[in-house]
């Protein structure tokens, strides 16, 4: 059990650098002029609740890129440098080093939308909103896992790849995949579905729990069906909230466990 | 208690067989040096013990646990000078020995370590991606020192050190060998591993061709006597006729009196007997051993 010491080398390292600095700024950032902007943007009632349906939507795009680029390089940097072969010297395993940097890099990330998120409710509420506690406690367990998920993709590309150039490919191919061109897909098969006779309005459940599967869709329906009282979540039971808190686990052991896998196997040279 | 078992331990890439059937043992407490030409897969077997790589066929275990199976367990015990590292971006001389300090949960003091390996306090403050080649091997070399480890294990460790460093790396190999550690290094350069170690392994070509003390070596080789004569003049075809002496190998004129001869150590007489004979007054004469360098050019075919 020696993945705490490379946690806390890991932690400090990321937190010192530049870049890192600026991508979770801008992410604190947006967060906190969102809730600042919630209250005068709409009718009522303002509640943190709503407040959650209502960043949503600049979480599923920026989480995700903030992870994958603090995740991609986490090992496959040190790797090419040669440096993993001092952490693999010392009494660690492989397990530990992967693990080690998946805390190290989840603890910035947490940090961040923890802090921001505090901020953000307390503009909420003060002083006309109206706090709900346990469901924006919940709210910020599932924006916390849902970082995880994203730097835990971004790791899981970083222990796969060889070089940090292919790790960053890799991981950027995954963020556009799953952020920028998932919900034309589901568009443009919809509308060819209508298009041909075959469906009417929406897509039938199972076509819509396959497309639900992307990550991003996963934390809304958690969102919606436990925290924003102003959203629903109905279709068939697989589309329930409760299954997508299965599929949010799947999420954060799946990739990295595949690319864990891989990485304890091969030769290291 | 063995440190280090090898038992047929193969690697190959491809077609490409980088270690044949390596079958080695080190015993506790002794200095072991592993000697080949570059490429001859002194790093791979290294890396096998490290766990970076796993061996096709075979296995090898530090401290009677498996490399592969029990990594950890086996890193437990040894400190490592490895080689194709690089230090950690942004972290300081000091901070990678409190990592490793960590790490081995040892409690060493960073300060004391610095002092041991040659690394003044203001360079320890400072990042080590800025240091040099020659500090970067002194600093990884404390690392390795951290926590008494029981075996030491380092790979080409004088690489990037002056001679001045090179001799320093020698005394704390004996340092930590006098305190009981079991030190296993790997080398092409002849001089170091002859100044240090009880027993010496060649590899080459990813086949380990002789395991023996320095001694066994060259007693091995037939004697490996070089003989320098000098005598008052040469008279023609004196050296003709110590070339025919049994047990003569190689027998040439230096400069103008003074002869080479390498032989057998039975031979030694009947060349001074011939040269006697031929009229030749042997004016002085002394016996060299054959340096390891002979021995490994012998052994390798290669030199370095």
């Amino acid at each position: 059990m020696s993945w705490d010491v490379i946690a806390r080398q890991d932690w400090a390292l990321t937190v010192g650098e530049r870049s890192t600095k600026g991508l979770l700024g801008l992410l604190g950032f947006v967060i906190v002029v969102t809730a600042y902007v919630y209250p005068v943007s709409g009718p009522g009632p303002h509640t943190t609740g709503r407040f959650a349906g209502a960043v949503h939507g600049s979480l599923t795009t920026l989480v995700p890129i903030v992870g994958v680029l603090l995740g991609y390089n986490a090992v496959v940097s040190e790797r090419e440098s040669g440096a993993l072969r001092l952490s693999l010297s010392l009494p660690h395993s492989r397990a530990d080093v992967v693990f080690g940097k998946f805390l190290g890099r989840v603890g910035v990330v947490t940090a961040t939308l923890v802090a921001s998120l505090a901020v953000a409710g307390f503009l909420v509420v003060y002083p006309f909103g109206e706090l709900e506690a346990f469901r924006y406690l919940a709210f910020v367990g599932f924006t916390v896992w849902f970082g995880g998920v994203w730097t835990g993709i971004g790791i899981a590309t970083s222990i796969a790849a060889a070089t940090k150039r292919r790790a960053l490919v890799l991981a950027l191919f995954v963020f556009f995949v799953f952020v920028m061109v998932w919900d034309t897909v589901d568009s443009g098969v919809t509308l060819a579905l209508n298009f041909v006779g075959l469906v009417d309005g929406a897509l039938p459940d199972p076509l819509q729990f396959y497309f639900g599967l992307e990550p991003g869709r996963v934390f809304g329906r958690l969102t919606d069906g436990f925290v924003d009282p102003s959203a629903t979540v109905d279709g068939a039971w697989y589309l329930s909230e409760w299954v997508a808190l299965v599929l949010f686990v799947l999420w954060l052991v799946g990739p990295l466990g595949l690319a864990y896998r891989r990485f304890a196997r091969g030769d290291l040279s | 208690m063995t440190a280090i078992e090898a038992n047929e331990v193969s690697k190959r890439y491809g077609t490409v067989v980088a270690l044949d059937r390596v079958d080695l043992t080190v015993a506790e407490g002794e200095i072991f040096g592993f000697l080949g030409p570059n490429g001859a897969g002194k790093s791979t077997f290294i890396n096998v013990l490290l766990d970076f790589v796993s061996p096709s066929d075979g296995s090898v275990e530090i401290f009677g646990h498996d490399c592969h199976a029990e990594g950890v367990a086996a890193r437990k015990r040894i400190g490592v000078l490895p080689e194709g590292y690089s230090v950690f971006e942004r972290r300081t001389g000091r901070q990678h020995l409190e990592y490793a300090i960590r790490s081995k949960e040892a409690d060493d003091d960073p300060a004391e370590i610095l002092d041991r390996v040659g690394l003044d306090p203001t360079d320890a403050e400072r990042e080590a991606s800025d240091y040099s080649k020659g500090m970067a091997q002194r600093l990884v070399l404390g690392m390795a020192l951290v926590g008494e480890p029981d075996l030491l294990l380092l790979d080409e460790p004088t690489t990037g050190l002056d001679p001045n460093g090179a001799a320093e790396m020698r005394d704390i190999i004996r340092e930590e060998n006098e305190r009981g550690a079991t030190v296993f290094f790997s080398s092409h350069i002849l001089e170091q591993v002859e100044a240090v170690c009880d027993r010496v392994g060649i590899l080459q070509g990813g086949e380990l061709v002789a395991v023996d003390t320095i001694e066994g070596l060259r007693e091995s080789l037939g004697g490996g006597t070089k003989l320098v004569i000098t005598v008052d003049h040469m008279a023609n075809g004196t050296l003709a006729s110590v070339r025919e002496i049994q047990g003569v190998e190689t027998a040439v004129e230096r400069e103008e009196s003074t002869l080479e001869v390498t032989c057998t150590n039975d031979a030694k007489m009947d060349i001074l007997v011939e040269l006697h004979d031929a009229g030749v007054d042997v004016v002085n004469f002394r016996t060299e051993e054959a340096s390891l360098e002979d021995m490994f050019i012998e052994y390798t075919g290669t030199g370095r």
